[in-house]
């Protein structure tokens, strides 16, 4: 009896030291709470969140993330500046436009390496090359990304009449205009799947005409990348977990998108979202970019403000460098 | 009294070479094959007459759909129309504006919501956007403006496409925000003003429906259990269907690739395109469909009623097992009916049949099997019955006729035995004349005969033979040979010369000779003492005299005719002189025209040839070898006439040498 009463004090003693150097070490360490929007309505193009949060992959790097989602009127760009969001997904080229004008954004991770953009015409409009695009009406989101199809435009001598439009492809489903502005694991796929067969189209992607300028990246304010560092980093690096568990799992991914889609009621089906989730996944991709996935390609950075200048011109704006846009987070 | 006797035993027990067998195999094989043909016609008949009606239907169920849809929203299109007037002048204020939007929402139960939406600067030069907006919110109708810089009109769908198509335009469905989640659509039209002469764009005029009527009028069509009426808007999107996951989260288009039809796509294009046609597919949760659509005129959206197969054809189905049960029930009786009717119509013949065995085995008092009233069976009766008498008859006559024979043969054996005993048959007859050796030999065809020989002595010195042949044969032959040999032996006691004997029997036989009978008749009387031979041929066959340095030699031919036809007749005597160990061979025609099977004679060269190989052998000696070729000549064929062969050896006054 006396040698199992000593066991028992031992093992109590025992516990109570692993609650000194654990429990107490994680009582006093609060998870850092982030903000993150992406830049658009639930769907596969975030699906790495949503599986590095469901996967607590966050929780992992001592993040308590608050996914809180854009719409077609508030862009996560402003929700950003207005400290509303401490990370934000967006597009490459609006965060350059965003900079220059004064934001003191950067970017922390590329994830997005090529471009998805396109414009898509219909075959019966005998609409086939650039050179036949010019006067015709394209269809361009009201939110933005048209400095590619500017810079498009203006390299290859033609212009085009801008018809801004919300968000739908009816405009160009009944004719109203001759060309659309789309992407290619989303509203593309959106034409097929109102009853546009593939080979009714013809297509214009940008990444074939030398503009295959990176898209979604990680953007947050300089001074928040100082002060949460660590922060950031541990955002990242689960963010990029999280994506590559959605590409080894896309079934359950796209579990978690359409159940993030049915809470914000959007209407949503499985064909479509697989459709995205795998384009994007395909983007994200380097291949044959001398890049890691989730990194900045210095190149692509200058092509993308060569494309920017191309754009808007280079009259009020400020200028900046790569390493002043792109800035890896550091964790400790 | 028969007890019951199982079907099956019947079947089991039927052997396959059976008439019965062949006969219900045939039968049930001609049913079969007719039955199933019928079957067959009336089932394609069947299916071709539900998929017609069916495909009738499914016209008549969408088109009635559609007809009570347009009655609902083509009035819609109207408000629009009849507005564009009144917009086309600035007359209304702003405050009116809404009280008439709000007037024209209570007036219109259909209508959820109007607005009027003006292009920039076009309701006031210094308003930059107006959109006045009256909407049903509970009971109460409220109205406020649309505009906000967060809600830019002219970028929505519902103001840029008929905007820029200058035509009106049914939105996409949608669910109103504002209105409670319910699934909306919007018709939208322009409406124009003159501005400096000329016709430009004032805004659009909008009218939103609740699409929960449609619902209900769509889910209202009901296709037997699982068959449905589904609707789709012009992109495709599902606005009504069962499954209420699928509205407004699929199009058909990705329910195609989800269940990786092409042909639900292809159907899909011809929806939104506006065509009214009728088509087959494949869909997971039903099997094979058909899927009739129809285009709505106004909205230009698609109704598509769906024929599950599997449903259509259920009726049919049900009525294909009854049909096939009623089928096995049909055919077990008529398999039943069969054997027993082939039983009972053709059963008798198996009776008559042991019945032929029976009357075979000489029972010919058989009982005939009963037959019931088949036409076939009673001839079949008759014949037996008839065949039965004749079959008695016949064998009580063949009986008595058996015995007649068997009687006469008897008696015939008997005479047989008088007919021998009246020849000498102890041979050698002579053992104290030792100057003549003879041996004969008597084969009648028949159990009695009419050939005859004797021969016996004459005092001490002389020795008379005689052979003949009596015309005709059996029983009369017999008896007129028995008294030509009676007559020779009487006259030759009398009489010294062979002819007088020849005589004295002719005349004796001549006289009362009724019959017309005669005998051929060699008789001759050989002195024992010098060997001459003193002979009458009485038209009989020359015997062969032979000598044994001489070739065979017959004598001549007789001119005298055979005894008994002519009672005055002059016979006369020749005389012969043998020397010792001549022989003489006598024979009757029974020996040169005996026959083989082919009626080839043997004939007298062969007689001759015969005798000539086997002169000197003894006489009985020669006659056996004789006898043996003219055995070997016939080899077997049935002997017509009788064979008398009588053979003397002359061994001279000193006597022989001769055995036997």
């Amino acid at each position: 009896m006396k040698r199992f009463t000593y066991s028992y004090r031992c093992i109590a003693l025992l516990m109570g030291l692993a609650f000194l150097l654990f429990g107490w070490n994680n009582c006093l360490a609060q998870n850092e709470r982030l903000v993150f929007t992406p830049h658009w309505i639930p769907q596969a193009q975030f699906a790495g969140y949503y599986v590095a949060q469901d996967q607590g992959f966050y929780q992992e790097e001592g993040l308590d993330v608050d996914i809180q989602h854009s719409t077609a009127n508030i862009a996560s760009l402003d929700l950003l500046k207005q400290g509303k969001a401490d990370v934000v997904s967006t597009f490459m080229l609006d965060a350059i436009g965003q900079r220059a004008s004064g934001v003191p954004l950067v970017n922390i991770g590329q994830l997005s390496q090529h471009s998805a953009l396109l414009m898509v015409t219909k075959k019966k409009s005998g609409i086939d090359s650039p050179q036949k695009l010019h006067n015709k009406k394209l269809g361009i989101w009201s939110s933005g990304f048209e400095d590619v199809p500017l810079a498009f435009m203006q390299e290859h001598g033609i212009r085009m009449d801008l018809v801004r439009i919300l968000q739908t492809v009816n405009l160009f489903l009944v004719d109203g205009v001759d060309a659309l502005l789309v992407m290619y694991y989303n509203e593309y796929d959106q034409i097929n799947n109102c009853g546009i067969d593939e080979n009714e189209l013809n297509t214009f992607f940008f990444s074939d005409y030398n503009l295959d300028i990176p898209e979604d990246g990680l953007y947050c304010l300089e001074d928040s990348l100082n002060s949460k560092g660590d922060a950031y980093a541990g955002f990242l690096k689960a963010t990029l977990k999280g994506w590559e568990y959605a590409n080894q799992h896309r079934e359950y991914a796209i579990d978690l998108v359409i159940g993030e889609m049915n809470k914000a009621h959007l209407p949503n089906n499985r064909v479509h979202q697989r459709w995205m989730l795998e384009k994007v996944l395909e983007m994200m991709n380097p291949g044959e970019k001398k890049v890691k996935k989730g990194e900045l390609l210095k190149t692509d950075f200058v092509r993308a403000m060569e494309v920017f200048e191309m754009a808007k011109g280079t009259q009020g704006h400020q200028t900046f460098e790569f390493e002043q846009f792109y800035k890896s987070p550091k964790g400790k | 009294m028969h007890g019951y006797i199982p079907l099956s035993y019947h079947i089991i027990n039927m052997n396959r070479n059976r008439l019965s067998f062949k006969i219900i195999v045939r039968v049930l094989l001609f049913c079969f094959i007719l039955g199933g043909s019928v079957f067959t016609i009336y089932y394609l008949f069947a299916r071709e007459t539900i998929e017609r009606e069916s495909r009738e239907n499914a016209i008549h169920l969408a088109e009635s759909a559609v007809y009570k849809i347009e009655e609902i929203i083509s009035p819609a299109e109207m408000i629009p129309d009849n507005l564009a007037w009144i917009m086309e002048t600035n007359a209304l204020s702003q405050d009116s504006i809404y009280a008439f939007l709000e007037q024209l929402v209570r007036n219109n139960d259909a209508v959820f919501a109007s607005a009027i939406a003006f292009e920039p600067h076009m309701f006031s030069k210094e308003q930059y956007a107006f959109a006045p907006y009256a909407y049903r919110s509970g009971e109460e109708i409220r109205s406020h403006d649309l505009w906000s810089p967060a809600y830019n009109y002219f970028i929505m769908d519902w103001y840029q496409i008929p905007a820029l198509l200058k035509k009106p335009y049914w939105s996409e469905p949608y669910y109103d925000e504002g209105g409670g989640g319910v699934l909306m659509t919007t018709y939208s039209a322009p409406f124009y003003r003159n501005i400096n002469n000329s016709r430009v764009l004032g805004g659009i005029i909008t009218i939103d429906i609740s699409l929960e009527f449609l619902t209900e009028i769509v889910n209202s069509v009901k296709i037997f259990d699982t068959g449905y009426a589904f609707l789709i808007s012009g992109n495709g999107v599902y606005v009504t269907h069962p499954d209420a996951s699928r509205i407004m989260n699929q199009t058909i288009f990705t329910y195609a690739k989800e269940i990786d039809e092409p042909r639900l796509r292809e159907i899909g294009r011809d929806m939104i395109s506006g065509k009214s046609k009728l088509s087959k597919v494949t869909l997971k949760e039903l099997g094979d469909v058909w899927i009739y659509h129809t285009e709505i005129p106004s909205s230009k959206w698609s109704l598509g009623v769906v024929y599950p197969h599997r449903e259509m054809y259920a009726g049919l189905r049900n009525l294909n097992i009854m049909i096939f049960l009623l089928s096995i029930v049909a055919l077990t009786v008529l398999i039943i009916a069969t054997v027993r009717i082939i039983n009972k119509q053709i059963g008798p013949l198996t009776k008559f049949a042991h019945t032929a065995r029976n009357i075979a085995g000489g029972n010919f008092d058989t009982e005939l099997p009963a037959v019931g009233d088949n036409y076939e069976m009673m001839e079949l009766h008759d014949s037996f019955r008839f065949m039965q008498e004749e079959l008695s008859k016949y064998i009580a006559d063949l009986k008595e006729t058996t015995s007649a024979k068997e009687k006469i043969e008897s008696e015939l054996r008997i005479a047989r035995g008088i007919q021998t005993d009246m020849i000498p048959h102890i041979f050698p007859p002579f053992p104290n004349l030792p100057e003549i050796g003879l041996y004969a030999s008597l084969e009648s065809a028949m159990e009695v005969g009419g050939d005859l020989y004797d021969f016996f002595p004459i005092g001490d010195d002389h020795l008379c033979f005689a052979i003949g042949d009596v015309s005709g044969k059996g029983v009369p032959a017999s008896l007129f040979m028995a008294v030509t040999i009676t007559l020779i032996r009487s006259m030759s006691e009398k009489n010294r010369s062979a002819a007088q004997i020849v005589q004295s029997v002719n005349k004796t036989l001549t006289i009362n000779n009724e019959s017309n009978m005669f005998v051929t008749l060699f008789v001759g009387i050989l002195n024992l003492r010098t060997g001459e031979l003193q002979y009458c041929n009485a038209g009989h066959n020359p015997p062969v005299w032979l000598n044994k340095d001489k070739e065979p030699q017959m004598f001549g031919n007789t001119k005298a005719i055979p005894v008994g036809i002519f009672e005055v007749f002059d016979y006369r005597d020749e005389t012969v002189r043998l020397d010792p160990s001549d022989q003489i061979f006598l024979y009757t025609d029974g020996v040169t025209e005996a026959e083989d099977v082919n009626k080839n004679l043997f004939g007298e060269d062969a007689l001759i040839h015969a005798l000539a190989e086997n002169r000197e052998k003894s006489s009985k000696e020669l006659t056996d070898r004789v006898k043996q070729s003219v055995k070997d000549f016939v080899n077997g064929h049935m002997q017509s006439d009788d064979i008398t062969m009588m053979c003397i050896t002359y061994w001279g006054e000193n006597g022989n040498n001769e055995k036997k």
